[in-house]
């Protein structure tokens, strides 16, 4: 499983990072996911937090 | 698993007076009615609870916003062109315009200015003694904030602009007295973007300013000014209002929950959280179904108008636990609703945070217990939020 950020939409509310901060890094403005988005197999329930926690839908799994 | 077939149906009427004044006793019932409800007084479907509110917002596609979030289609039909009732891929161009100004990033530069502010408004009232929570303390900050930033020229009154905005949350609602009555003023604020969409009328390096260049220079379609100058000030008024006077309400009738926040500032995000959840200030807004779907098991036909009753999701029993409580502490309570989700979520949001918490703060560091009185509603279509209250701050 992989973390998708859209870049047209995150305004870097930052509530992401606040569930999965082992995921996501807010920086600049913009979540980026670290290890490239990839998953660990440990942490795909805070991964499905994360994007459930996103205010506005600028995150996704694939 | 069990499936319904027929969509329950209810003569409850969100926006009559009794039910403005006390909702959650409605939405309650509404909530246990079922997942969607047929409301006969005004042929909309209302969703009350938490789960199918999240769906929804989180499907653009079949809960369109373009034709409207309002409840009647006469008035939804004056409403187009703002980030509110569009929907992509127009939406995302329009709300990035006004989110450039509003995002978390772009406000760090504001801190200061805001948090100083709110340091003198709390001075002020400490030395005033007895005051009005509404017109003294929670009008006073998106009065002079939203504006200011936005260009507003200084001979220009902002006397009208609460009335503006109370007036078009109205026309979110039926058509009733209420929405009626602010037709006038409606026609007023409109001729007033109109007129601040002229390049020269805002302050020069405002957010409207540099909008208004924009359109000058050919980035933005001219037409859509008045529009976008909107979004930053009608959105912005009673909503902020009524968060921070059910602020001192709550604060104040949980002594107990004021002092853990003076005692650790660390609460204050929680703490104005849970303020939005359990005192939603936008009650419900809507959206037109345009492909059969499922919602809770019940199936929505195209062209259904259905009602997302966000004070009702942030305090469905399903979704939270003893949700009529104030708790500071409650887990999980940024993942309330009473901002929207998803792609319509507030833009405005971080703002509104920076406000409350730089209020939370000056009142935190000053001020040792919060003595209020009996709070009165407001009589609103789609704004929940108190009338008058009177508060004294002890210090
Ligand atoms: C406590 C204060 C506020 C509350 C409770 C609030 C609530 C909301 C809600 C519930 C929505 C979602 C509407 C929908 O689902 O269709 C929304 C959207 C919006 N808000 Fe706020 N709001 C607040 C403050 C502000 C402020 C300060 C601004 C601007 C300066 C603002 C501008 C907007 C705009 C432009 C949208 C439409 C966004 C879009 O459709 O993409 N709001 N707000
Ligand atoms: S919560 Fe959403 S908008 Fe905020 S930083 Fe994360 S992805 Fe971006």
């Amino acid at each position: 499983m992989k973390l998708v950020v859209d870049r047209s939409r995150c305004e870097g509310h930052g509530l992401c990072e606040a569930v999965a901060p082992d995921l996501l890094r807010v920086d600049d403005g913009f979540a980026t996911p670290v290890h490239d988005g990839d998953v660990p197999a440990d942490q795909q329930d805070a991964a499905h937090s994360a994007v459930e926690m996103c205010p506005i839908a600028a995150l996704r799994t694939a | 698993m069990t499936t319904t077939t027929t969509i329950p149906r209810s003569d409850i009427d969100p926006y009559s007076d009794a039910s403005i004044l006390s909702p959650y006793e409605d939405y309650r019932r509404l909530r246990d009615l079922g997942p969607v409800v047929w409301l006969e007084t005004h042929q909309v479907f209302a969703v009350a609870r938490y789960r199918e509110v999240y769906d929804a917002l989180h499907d653009h596609t079949t809960f369109s916003s373009g034709s409207g979030v309002g409840l009647t289609e006469t008035l939804n039909k004056a409403q187009k062109g703002s980030s509110f009732t569009s929907d992509p891929p127009y939406h995302d161009y329009v709300r990035g315009l006004v989110a450039r100004h509003l995002k978390p990033k772009a406000l760090e530069q504001f801190h200061d200015y805001i948090e100083g502010w709110a340091a003198r408004l709390v001075d002020e009232l400490i030395e005033k003694g007895t005051f009005d929570a509404v017109t003294d303390f929670a009008q006073a900050f998106p009065l002079a904030v939203v504006p200011d930033l936005l260009g507003w020229p200084v001979e220009e009154g902002k006397e009208r602009l609460l009335e503006w905005a109370t007036a078009g949350f109205n026309a979110f609602g039926p058509l009733n007295d209420r929405t009626k009555a602010g037709f006038p003023l409606l026609k007023e604020m409109s001729d007033f973007l109109q007129r601040m969409s002229i390049p020269g009328n805002l302050r020069p390096d405002s957010w409207g300013a540099q909008l208004v260049s924009d359109a000058k220079d050919g980035k933005i379609e001219e037409y859509l000014l008045p529009g976008l100058l909107g979004d930053f000030l009608a959105p912005s008024m009673d909503t902020s209002v009524s968060a921070l006077s059910s602020m001192l309400w709550l604060l104040g009738s949980h002594p107990g929950q004021w002092d853990q926040i003076r005692a650790d500032e660390s609460l204050i995000p929680k703490a104005f959280n849970e303020i939005i959840r359990i005192e939603s200030p936008l009650r419900g807004f809507t959206r037109l179904v345009t492909r059969e779907r499922e919602l809770g098991g019940l199936t929505l036909e195209p062209d259904a108008r259905v009602l997302l009753l966000y004070g009702s999701a942030n305090r469905d029993e399903r979704h939270w636990t003893d949700p009529d409580t104030f708790d500071i502490h409650r887990p999980g309570v940024a993942q309330h609703v009473g901002f929207g989700h998803g792609i319509h979520g507030c833009v405005g949001q971080a703002l509104s945070r920076l406000e409350g918490h730089s209020l939370l703060k000056a009142l935190s560091t000053r001020v040792r217990s919060i003595e209020i009185g009996e709070p009165t509603w407001r009589l609103h279509n789609t704004i929940r939020g108190i009338a008058s209250l009177p508060v004294t701050l002890r210090t």
